[in-house]
């Protein structure tokens, strides 16, 4: 029996949960379907979290439209869902004339994009905006609307918000067929898959690197994408966080950037290289060339205490390297929202908001609902609460005063809410990605047999069922000694 | 626009929070091997003691090295790792040291800024716990928070990221405390003698060791331990060899491995897949001084614990840190004997008993030729002092120099040296009064390999 739904999402990225979030509002059934069994598993798990300002997409794209806004409507999106983000300004460093040149082209671009504020500026500015930037930098970029975000944090929020709004979220299900009616009936997509069937009038498409798939299988356009494929490189903390610093950007991507994160970590992102589709393997070549890359945008840069390194591939559509977002001219009802590469993170609410008005000028009837909650309430924080609360907390629960992962002080309670939260944790990954148990300098080498031991708990499942991240990634067999 | 500046750091508010606070000599932070001992021997100085431990228990790692080993020399007896520790417990609970178990430091401040230098100020130790959040205030704190291990990010192995790769300690952990089988086919890399150690444990569980990997041209672990170890259970140990690529998409599948040249760095052509479902990583030590740091204590680049002087003391008077917070050590023995240093010298600045027993001076000791470090960094009084330090890579012919200028105060006799034995030996009073005698502020401890005749 397959259940029916006004619309459905495919994928539970940060895209697809910045839609379901913007369209949770109507009065409309909506679920997101998702191939793995977490939130932002694909490209938006490796992310350097920068929201762009939107100088760079070339004006008149659909990414300069939507980045520039994105970035405006991160503030909005913050204080309502209750993620972190820091709007700390960024430069884009220069090291010659021809980089000055280059950066004027930049600003130009950025006015003609509506970013706001953008100025050129000098050594000495540079350096009392972000005293740590190179020392032989000329001449940068000033932009003051540029921030960042932890990318899980905010589609895990923004579907927390869906959820809570009414939104259904199936996970482990990857499409295996679309079968489309040819009347426009209630339900003219039939998506199957191995958690069960869903049938809806809408289907839209946000399924990252699996886009392209996704559209020929409904018999839509025939994309042709490319793995553009990127490392990053995650720095332990630092006692003051990095102003985003980025080189002068070349034709394929914005270079190596150098980033504080909303935790006080620093980021070095990306890498880009055309690899085999899937590939999320890191290279020594990758790395080393982001290591390098750092170190002439901030030459103090201690290089040597990286705390994990990554790879993702960024979705790209051949050709245009543009975004894809309207409906789809070959299947009416399909609305795509592919080739979300960089800035994808950045122009998350933008896209959903462009999506919410496409749907409407192809005739989707959008009604607001009288009790749509924006909010969405934070999960509590120990590590980052104050002293009073910390104390309440502990009152409140023993299980806040006792610490599972020392390195970002992430108390059992926290794990617990994690697991428990809508939708909640189901591996070790999405419990780090959710309260950053594991997620430090040690990399869950103190933790790790902890947070199985709460997993298994909550679950009510053995240890030996206790994933790591998705199917197949057991961490331990089972028991050595004693009954089995 | 809603911005959430926290560039200026993690300021806290609301800080005038009903907190307990209880006073004491000595707050020692750890409940492992270190830290019980520097708290026996502050506690048999007299001083007012507590200790606080994250774990439900004291012990700290030595709970989970059920291997024997421990002991030889402090007690002449061959001990597993709990035995060992137990005989600590044992001795700490029989007498009133104060214990905070299950609790976690999240801050230890500078002490008061008052320049008053005769005046003891005490430290505070912000400490939370399922009970609450409790203040300690005391007029010594020793550091004794031990060692993490480092990470596969950290030595930046490529690759995928599937489940499967563990640090040496956490499949020991898996073991010897869950009971839970962590694989059944494993591959180790780095010879330092926890991956021996895991080596021997995995084949004693019924895990295969495929093979033990290791970058450098020599074991990292005691000779014993490669005898004990890997030769006795005939696996196999393959130096200049590393892993080059970590293969699998949900859980590990194989590791490739490759040769490394002098510089370490791998030999294209020489990749070899070797299948396994596990990769156990012993590849080093690293300090946990994150709280050291917060409290204003300086690190040293080389040993990337605190640079202390003669006594164990820290930069920041009245912190004093040994163990393998101060410097990875080879043996726990080594590490008790330090600590019960720092314990009483922790207890004489708490209890102003050791004013004046010595001259003041001020000589910074530096490593030279293969030493990889020398500890203390720094010596303040005109006392016997105790130098440890390691060597950088094996040699078997070398002799330690002491050098004050371009004299050579003092010269030992020539013998091998291997980078997994910690050496010390006690540097007299004669040899830093004439160093001052000199007029030179800094002694270099210069281990240097000859020419064998």
């Amino acid at each position: 029996m397959a259940e029916t739904f006004d619309i459905a999402i495919v994928g539970a990225g940060i895209t697809g949960c910045a839609i379901a979030r913007r369209l949770a509002r109507f009065d409309l059934s909506i679920c997101v379907v998702e191939a793995a069994n977490d939130i932002a598993l694909g490209a938006s798990k490796a992310n350097g979290g920068l929201v762009h300002a939107g100088y760079d997409p070339a004006p008149g794209t659909v990414k300069a439209q939507v980045n520039a806004r994105g970035c405006e409507l991160y503030g909005a999106w913050a204080q309502e869902l209750g993620f972190l983000f820091c709007r700390t300004g960024s430069m884009v460093l220069g090291f010659n004339d021809e980089d000055r040149a280059h950066l004027e082209k930049l600003r130009q671009n950025g006015l003609a994009n509506g970013v706001p504020e953008l100025a050129i500026i000098g050594p000495e500015r540079i350096h009392e905006l972000e005293p740590r930037a190179s020392a032989q930098a000329t001449c940068a970029l000033w932009c003051p609307s540029t921030g960042f975000v932890d990318p899980f944090e905010v589609a895990i929020a923004a579907l927390e918000n869906a959820v809570a709004n009414g939104v259904t979220f199936m996970r482990s299900a990857p499409m295996e067929a679309i079968e489309v009616a040819d009347s426009g009936d209630d339900a003219r997509f039939t998506l199957a898959t191995p958690a069960g069937d869903v049938r809806c009038r809408y289907l839209i498409n946000a399924a990252g690197n699996g886009a392209a798939h996704l559209s020929h299988m409904a018999g839509a356009e025939k994309f042709q994408m490319v793995w553009r494929q990127g490392n990053i490189v995650v720095l332990d903390k630092e006692p003051r966080t990095l102003m985003p610093l980025y080189p002068v950007p070349t034709p394929v991507s914005k270079g190596v950037i150098v980033t504080g994160t909303v935790h006080g970590n620093t980021v070095i992102t990306a890498t880009a290289a055309v690899r085999e589709p899937g590939d999320t393997q890191t290279y020594a070549s990758d790395v080393n060339a982001l290591l390098t890359g750092a170190r002439k945008l901030v030459p103090d840069l201690d290089t040597r205490r990286v705390v994990r390194a990554f790879a993702g591939g960024r979705p790209v559509i051949q050709g245009t390297n543009d975004f894809f977002i309207g409906q789809s001219a070959v299947v009416p009802g399909l609305f795509q929202a592919a080739g979300i590469q960089s800035p994808g993170a950045a122009s998350a609410p933008a896209i959903a908001e462009r999506m919410e008005l496409v749907m409407r000028e192809a005739g989707v009837e959008l009604h607001e609902r009288a009790d749509w909650n924006p909010i969405r309430r934070a999960p509590d924080d120990f590590d980052r609460a104050p002293l009073a609360c910390k104390e309440e907390l502990i009152e409140s629960d023993p299980a806040w005063g006792q610490i599972v992962c020392r390195c970002e002080t992430v108390p059992e309670a926290e794990i617990v809410a994690a697991i428990r939260r809508q939708p909640g944790a189901v591996s070790v990954e999405g419990v780090k990605r959710r309260c950053r148990a594991g997620m430090g300098r040690c990399q869950s080498g103190f933790c790790q047999s902890r947070v199985v031991a709460i997993l298994a708990r909550e679950l009510s499942c053995d240890p030996s069922e206790v994933l790591l991240e998705d199917a197949g990634s057991w961490l331990v067999e089972g028991p050595l000694k004693g009954v089995r | 626009m809603a911005t959430f500046d926290m560039r200026d750091g993690r300021a806290e508010v609301g800080a005038a929070a009903p907190v307990q606070t209880q006073a004491f000599d000595v707050v020692v932070i750890g409940g492992g091997p270190a830290g019980m001992a520097a708290a026996m021997a502050a506690h048999k100085a007299g001083a007012r003691v507590a200790i606080v431990e994250r774990e439900q228990h004291l012990g700290g790692i030595l709970r989970q090295c059920i291997h024997p080993g421990f002991g030889l020399s402090h007690f002449k007896q061959e001990l597993t790792g709990p035995e060992y520790a137990q005989r600590f417990i044992d001795q700490v609970r029989e007498t009133d040291i104060a214990l905070f178990l299950d609790s976690m430091v999240i801050g230890i401040d500078r002490g008061s800024d008052a320049p008053c230098a005769s005046d003891v100020e005490a430290h505070t130790v912000m400490l939370m716990s399922p009970t609450g959040m409790l203040r300690l205030t005391g007029r010594a704190v020793v550091l004794a928070m031990g060692c993490r291990e480092r990470t596969r990010s950290e030595i930046k192995i490529p690759g995928s990221r599937p489940a499967g790769v563990f640090t040496a300690g956490l499949a020991q952990r898996y073991i010897n405390i869950e009971n839970l089988k962590p694989g059944s086919r494993a591959v180790i890399l780095g010879s330092g003698d926890i991956g021996l150690i895991m080596a021997r444990r995995c084949t004693l569980e019924g895990i295969s060791v495929e093979g033990v990997y290791e970058l450098m041209p020599y074991a990292n672990g005691l000779r014993r331990n490669v005898k004990n170890c890997l030769d006795d259970f005939g696996i196999p140990l393959h130096l200049s060899t590393t892993v080059t690529r970590v293969i699998g998409h949900d859980r590990v599948e194989a590791v490739e491995v490759s040769q490394v040249d002098e510089r370490l760095a791998p030999i294209p052509g020489t990749e070899r897949v070797v299948p396994c479902d596990t990769l156990l990583l012993s590849v080093g030590l690293i300090p946990e001084n994150e709280l050291s740091v917060a409290a204003g204590v300086e690190l040293d680049p080389r040993t990337r614990g605190a640079v202390v002087d003669q006594s164990l003391q820290t930069g920041v008077p009245g912190i004093f840190a040994c163990g393998n917070v101060l410097h990875v050590h080879d043996l726990a023995d080594n590490v008790t004997t330090e600590s019960e240093r720092a314990g009483a010298a922790a207890a004489a600045h708490a209890l102003e008993t050791g004013a004046g027993v010595a001259a003041d001076c001020e000589l910074t000791v530096s490593p030279a030729g293969i030493a990889g470090y020398a500890l203390p960094g720094r010596i303040t009084a005109v006392a016997l002092t105790k130098l440890s330090f390691r060597v950088r890579r094996p040699v078997d012919a070398a002799r330690v120099r002491i050098l004050a200028g371009d004299e050579e105060m003092f010269a030992g006799k020539v013998r091998p040296f291997k980078p997994s034995v910690m050496e010390s030996f006690p540097l007299p009073v004669k040899v830093i009064q004439r160093a001052l005698d000199l007029g030179v502020n800094e002694i270099v401890l210069s281990v240097d390999p000859v020419e064998e005749g």
